[in-house]
């Protein structure tokens, strides 16, 4: 009976220990969570970062449809065409970013004209297949007299995002525009949101 | 021999003749060009393009912003104005002879280069435009439906380009007289520094 008695009270002395433990882990996850959200994205605002793009078009003084690198220093933008420095804007005169997906046929006109060369209808078949999907970033900006200039790049999947974060982490709002490529999900535009809201 | 010098002296003249007559006119038209050109298409009158209202369709903001550059580009290529500014340019309030092009976006079909690529009539992309000079207090000079399209070839912000391209053409072919003529009308009449007309 003792016996009994005292089994008893350690099955209480050991959930009394396993609901603090539950307590506690219960507390920490809860706390990471809230940790989670209040972080920011994990980018150092001051780190140089350069990412390579398709300048399509709006950079000043630089031709359309053109391949360099895309560099963030010191609150400056800048444009590099095969490691010339090109034309510069300031990082606080951006007033918008918008960030899209597109997809485009490789290998341009060379690869059109062999497509268009091949017999039977060859050059459909593999247009099919000869695409793929980039990312445009498109930057508003004002110049130093007020007037709005607009920029897209084309950057590699995945690379858009990147510099999206670098550029919102240095201040630049940002807005979700609604796709112009094709077989996108419809995204909702916070540019029109707050434009419905005004 | 006198015959013959006399047929030389002949062929001579004629050769002259041949020689300097179509000169002549030739010099005639370039100045009536020239001179037609200085007085007709001098450019008088600067030009600010806002930026393209989409209206109520989902048109992405790559697209909006590549017809605005796009623009921009073109007017300047026509040289039928003195300046071309940008919305929101505040030397715009000082240009006296100034006129505001709208652009509103009346139908977009969006389409896909790769479907254009495979079936040839089909993906093509489609935009149409509702374009609108008018002049600083509001009259519409030029009042204009205009699309862009891209068929077969190129990439879907090529409409954008095909677009302002034919912007730019309607602008240029609209009659600037009218322009003038719009124009005076709106401005109000001028003072002199005593106050009279």
């Amino acid at each position: 009976m003792n016996r009994l008695f005292a089994l008893r009270n350690h099955q209480s002395g050991s959930f009394t220990g396993h609901a603090l433990i539950s307590l506690w882990a219960l507390s920490l996850c809860c706390s990471t969570g809230a940790f989670a959200q209040k972080t920011p994205p994990s980018v150092n605002a001051t780190a140089p970062f350069s990412v390579r793009v398709t300048h399509l078009l709006g950079w000043p003084n630089t031709k359309t449809n053109c391949n360099g690198t895309l560099s963030i220093q010191d609150n400056l933008l800048q444009f590099r065409q095969k490691g010339r420095p090109g034309a510069q804007i300031s990082i606080a005169s951006v007033q918008n970013l918008f960030l899209g997906e597109e997809s485009k046929q490789i290998a341009g006109l060379p690869m059109t004209l062999g497509k268009a060369a091949a017999p039977y209808g060859g050059g459909r078949v593999v247009s099919l297949f000869a695409h793929k999907k980039y990312e445009t970033l498109t930057l508003e900006y004002v110049d130093s007299d007020g007037g709005v200039h607009g920029v897209i790049f084309q950057l590699s999947k995945g690379q858009g995002e990147m510099l999206k974060d670098e550029l919102v982490a240095r201040g630049v709002p940002w807005s979700v525009s609604p796709d112009s490529g094709e077989d996108q999900p419809t995204r909702q535009s916070t540019a029109e949101v707050t434009r419905e809201n005004k | 021999m006198k015959t013959s010098k006399r047929k030389s002296w002949f062929i001579l003249v004629a050769a002259i003749a041949a020689i300097a007559i179509p000169n002549q006119v030739f010099s005639q038209t370039v100045a009536v060009k020239s001179s037609s050109g200085s007085s007709g298409s001098a450019p008088q009158w600067t030009v600010q393009v806002g930026k393209v209202d989409s209206g109520h369709l989902d048109l992405a903001q790559s697209f909006q912003l590549a017809i605005y550059e796009n623009l921009l580009e073109e007017l300047n290529k026509t040289k039928k104005f003195k300046v071309v500014m940008r919305e929101g340019d505040r030397k715009a309030s000082e240009v006296p002879s100034l006129l505001i092009l709208k652009t509103t976006v009346v139908k977009y079909t969006p389409g896909s280069e790769t479907r254009r690529a495979v079936t040839t009539v089909s993906g093509a992309t489609k935009l149409m435009v509702r374009t609108q000079l008018l002049t600083r207090e509001g009259e519409i000079i030029v009042d204009q439906t205009v699309n862009g399209d891209v068929r077969f070839f190129g990439s879907n912000l090529r409409a954008t380009h095909n677009l302002a391209r034919n912007i730019a053409k309607a602008i240029k072919n609209a009659n600037m007289a009218t322009v003038r003529a719009s124009y005076r009308d709106a401005q109000p009449p001028t003072l002199n520094a005593d106050g009279a007309q």
